[in-house]
């Protein structure tokens, strides 16, 4: 009898699955078959069987590119950086959010920073590029305190900066949703306790938020390895130009130029297999990280 | 991983959408053929005995909406189509013009699944005939096109057809631009002029001294922009693959030094070079990275969002376009000011030499699906042969506050010459030389004149007869003709009243083998080197790297290409 119920609510889940499975069925499962243009010389008339076999042509001439080498190396920088700060931002603003005790202003300030999240980068990239245009705020304040202005954005030096903290800026709101909820996991006793035996504010913070959210962190920092090599196409495709290619042009972007702009299906196809491959790579390693270091599985 | 995944997926799910669509296509096909229009005979104006749906991929136009109730499938056009023809557009997608449209075209032809109709560009129309995707015109278009577009395709030196076809057949409709669309001129605001009593210019110099004044007086206040440059969508010119001028470039700065950037040109031996790494080329850009240092040029040219908000907005003194520009183009720039008196000027050397571009005489491609019945060709034949026939009728009678641009499945059809004989012949009817019913004739090439002509009568008020001199107090600018008649009378003017000294085609206007695949990559060199130079942001040296670079990186290669490929 008791079997039985256990069965039927266990159904009930399997149930609840099933548009999530389709959906990676459909877009992450099937479409790995087109995998296939990246070695072929893709005819998009003759399809994946007709089209001519050419082995890793493609490949030998993606990497004889010397922009190849420029586009990877922005990707991991850029990427890179968003990965770090969209953990330790959001995670020092839970942090502060939780010393907050008032809880009227906690809300409101909660809703108020994950905002952004919901703004799309279509949007928010022209805003963004109005705040730093000539005559955007960013430079009225500059030439307040006597500096020159500068045209932020057709700067190679700083497009790098720019792209990062306005992600971070955009995320760290929704980000710390997950620290917040894992910081209420926490049970008071143990602040309790703690204070009783003597542990002041510092080490309370040191000893139990940071060692009682610790799984989120790990957990949170495994994912993001996985977009180690995505550096954000929306974002960067609606902020950057040609005069900052040097330091903001990304494998996305350049794919998307080759692939959509050029026609060059199968170039494109191979640069994105080639991402694909390597965010693979680093999120077994990453996986296995966690579980040596942190003891912590995800599966 | 995301974008891949999703990318490959599109394709495939393309792929099956294809497949069922092939399906109902060809049940259609079954459909109409028993009706049986085909009569020997063709009719280029025949109205089908049952209602053709033709399904079309459209250009929309956000910043030029419909009349209260009018949809993009349901407006002055379409129902002139579907009454008189009984010919039903219908909008499968549709897609904001430029980078929206043309990524939208790519996907079609990416995932094969391209809509019986729609318009794209020369790139485009190639990799989908390389693909076999495309109905082959050659049969029907002699058959149902009209004498007017004959005459068309036949003008200048009969080039079109050799654009429109792929291995020796017609896989396309090709439209037709006037020849002054290649012409980039100077455009200025006379009434600036005027006001600081400076002349009109003519050479550089001349440009750069009215700037230099501009950038100190501020007409427009502190927002005030000598030159315009392009804004993140344009480059600094337009190259050999592309139509047109470039929105806001400079063209004009290149040709006064007779260098052609973008354009494979002969060099002083005869042979072919791509005309960006020529010495003369250098020193333009140079010239434009001093004036852009000196505050000339728009100092947020390249990063702006739209250089065309600025010109409208009245804050801009000059920018460099073709003839359409200043009115088709800026039509929001009279509403907010009704006295911004732009006027166009050639740019010559310092020897008053004329230097200018010619584009290829194809601007754009109207591309079916080989999947669709005859009889849906023959509606996309006759589309083309009634806007060739009726824009007059439609855009004045009808289409009052529609834009020419919505007509479905639209190819811009003027014979080579059109806007110079129009201006010519307008100024002749407003110097009272000729009257309008002069050009009454139906079947012309100058499809336009008569009603141009007509047009003059509410659309011009007090001009001075035998001046030749219009500014933009002499416009009705609510009137219906307004955009064409200020672009023919202003715009075209300096071209019909001169010849250029040298005019300067390019050795081929598509790609060759090499160029497809390494053309990207050299490319974004091109433009970013370009646009650093001139802003400063790398000194001018740099050049000299970029073209080793460029040369070794597939450019050589590619330029052999050009050379035996034009011999």
């Amino acid at each position: 009898m008791k079997k039985r119920t256990s069965l039927s609510v266990e159904t009930h889940y399997f149930f609840m699955c099933i548009p999530g499975l389709l959906w990676l069925i459909l877009f992450s499962i099937v479409p790995l078959f087109g995998i296939v243009i990246a070695f072929e010389n893709y005819n998009p008339g003759l399809g994946y069987w007709k089209s001519a076999f050419v082995g890793l042509e493609n490949f030998k001439y993606l990497f004889s590119l010397s922009d190849a080498a420029r586009v990877i190396k922005n990707t991991i920088i850029i990427a890179g950086w968003k990965i770090v700060l969209n953990i330790i931002v959001p995670l020092i603003f839970a942090l502060l959010l939780n010393e907050v005790v008032n809880l009227r202003f906690k809300k409101a300030i909660q809703t108020i920073v994950y905002l952004p999240h919901f703004l799309s980068w279509v949007i928010l990239a022209s805003i963004i590029l109005r705040i730093f245009s000539l005559d955007g705020i960013v430079n009225q304040v500059v030439s307040l305190f006597g500096g020159k202005p500068v045209i932020w954005f057709s700067e190679s030096k700083y497009f790098r900066q720019l792209a990062i903290g306005t992600d971070v800026w955009k995320e760290f709101g929704f980000n710390a949703v997950i620290y917040i909820a894992a910081l209420t996991g926490i049970d008071p006793n143990l602040y309790e306790a703690s204070s009783i035996d003597g542990l002041g504010h510092w080490g309370q913070v040191w000893h139990i938020t940071i060692p009682g959210i610790m799984s989120t962190i790990v957990l949170m920092t495994v994912l993001g390895l996985g977009n180690a090599l995505n550096a954000g196409f929306d974002q960067i495709f609606n902020m950057y130009n040609p005069m900052v290619y040097s330091t903001g042009d990304i494998l996305d972007t350049w794919v998307y130029r080759i692939g959509l702009v050029n026609l060059q299906f199968s170039l494109a196809t191979t640069a994105g297999l080639f991402k694909s491959v390597i965010s693979f790579l680093l999120i077994t390693v990453s996986y296995w990280c966690a579980w040596k270091f942190a003891d912590y599985k995800i599966f | 991983m995301k974008r891949t995944a999703w990318k490959i997926c599109f394709l495939l799910t393309g792929s099956l959408v294809l497949f069922a669509a092939g399906c109902t296509k060809n049940t259609a096909a079954k459909n109409t053929g028993k009706s049986g229009t085909d009569t020997g005979v063709a009719d280029p104006f025949m109205k089908f005995d049952h209602v053709v749906e033709v399904h079309i991929g459209q250009m929309a136009y956000p910043t030029l909406p419909f009349p209260q109730g009018d949809t993009n499938e349901n407006n002055v056009y379409t129902r002139y189509l579907l009454d008189n023809f009984n010919i039903k557009i219908v909008v499968d997608w549709s897609a904001a013009t430029g980078n929206d449209y043309s990524q939208k075209v790519n996907m079609c032809i990416a995932s094969n699944t391209l809509p019986d109709g729609m318009q794209c560009g020369r790139k485009e129309m190639l990799a989908a005939a390389k693909s076999g995707m495309l109905y082959d015109f050659t049969d029907l278009f002699p058959k149902y096109a009209s004498p007017q577009v004959k005459a068309i395709m036949d003008s200048g030196d009969g080039s079109a057809y050799t654009y429109s076809m792929y291995n020796g057949r017609q896989m396309c409709m090709v439209g037709v631009d006037v020849a002054a669309s290649g012409e980039s001129m100077v455009n200025v605001r006379k009434d600036w002029l005027d006001k600081y009593g400076l002349a009109e210019p003519e050479t550089l110099d001349d440009i750069e001294h009215i700037a230099k004044v501009f950038k100190e007086k501020k007409p427009a206040g502190s927002a005030t922009i000598p030159i315009a440059g392009p804004d993140k969508n344009n480059s600094l010119y337009t190259n050999f693959l592309s139509a047109g001028v470039a929105n806001c470039g400079f063209e004009p700065v290149f040709a006064a030094y007779d260098a052609y950037p973008g354009y494979w040109i002969k060099d002083s031996d005869g042979t072919y070079v791509y005309g960006t790494n020529t010495a003369n080329s250098r020193k333009a850009f140079a010239r434009l990275a001093k004036w852009y240092k000196e505050g000339l040029i728009d100092p947020e040219m390249g990063v702006r969002d739209s250089s065309d908000e600025e010109i409208n907005a009245g804050h801009v003194g000059m920018y460099f376009c073709a003839w359409w520009k200043i009115g088709y183009g800026s039509v929001d720039a009279y509403r907010n000011d009704p006295h911004a008196d732009w006027q166009s000027y050639i740019v010559r050397t310092d020897d008053g030499k004329w230097n200018t571009r010619e584009q290829c005489p194809v601007a754009s491609y109207i591309i079916f699906n080989k999947n669709v019945s005859d009889d849906v060709a023959k509606a996309g034949i006759i589309i083309n042969n009634i806007w060739v026939r009726d824009e007059n009728v439609l855009t004045t009678k009808y289409g009052k506050g529609t834009s020419i641009y919505w007509y479905p499945l639209r190819n811009s059809m003027g014979a080579l010459n059109e806007c110079e004989v129009t201006y010519e012949n307008l100024m002749q009817v407003l110097n009272g030389e000729k009257t309008a019913e002069d050009f009454n004739e139906t079947g012309s090439a100058f499809k336009l004149l008569y009603n141009d002509c007509l047009s003059l009568k509410d659309g011009i008020k007090g001009y001075k007869q035998g001046s030749n001199e219009l500014s933009i107090e002499n416009f009705n600018i609510d009137g219906s003709n307004f955009p064409r008649l200020y672009s023919i009378l202003a715009g075209v003017k300096p071209s019909a009243n001169a010849r250029p000294d040298k005019s300067v085609y390019s050795g081929c206007y598509s790609q060759t083998p090499a160029m497809e695949i390494k053309w990207p990559n050299l490319e974004t060199a091109e433009k970013e080197i370009g646009l650093r130079i001139v802003t400063g942001k790398d000194d001018i040296s740099a050049f000299d790297a970029y073209v080793k670079r460029w040369n070794s990186e597939g450019g050589q290669e590619i330029t052999k290409e050009v050379r035996t490929l034009s011999k």
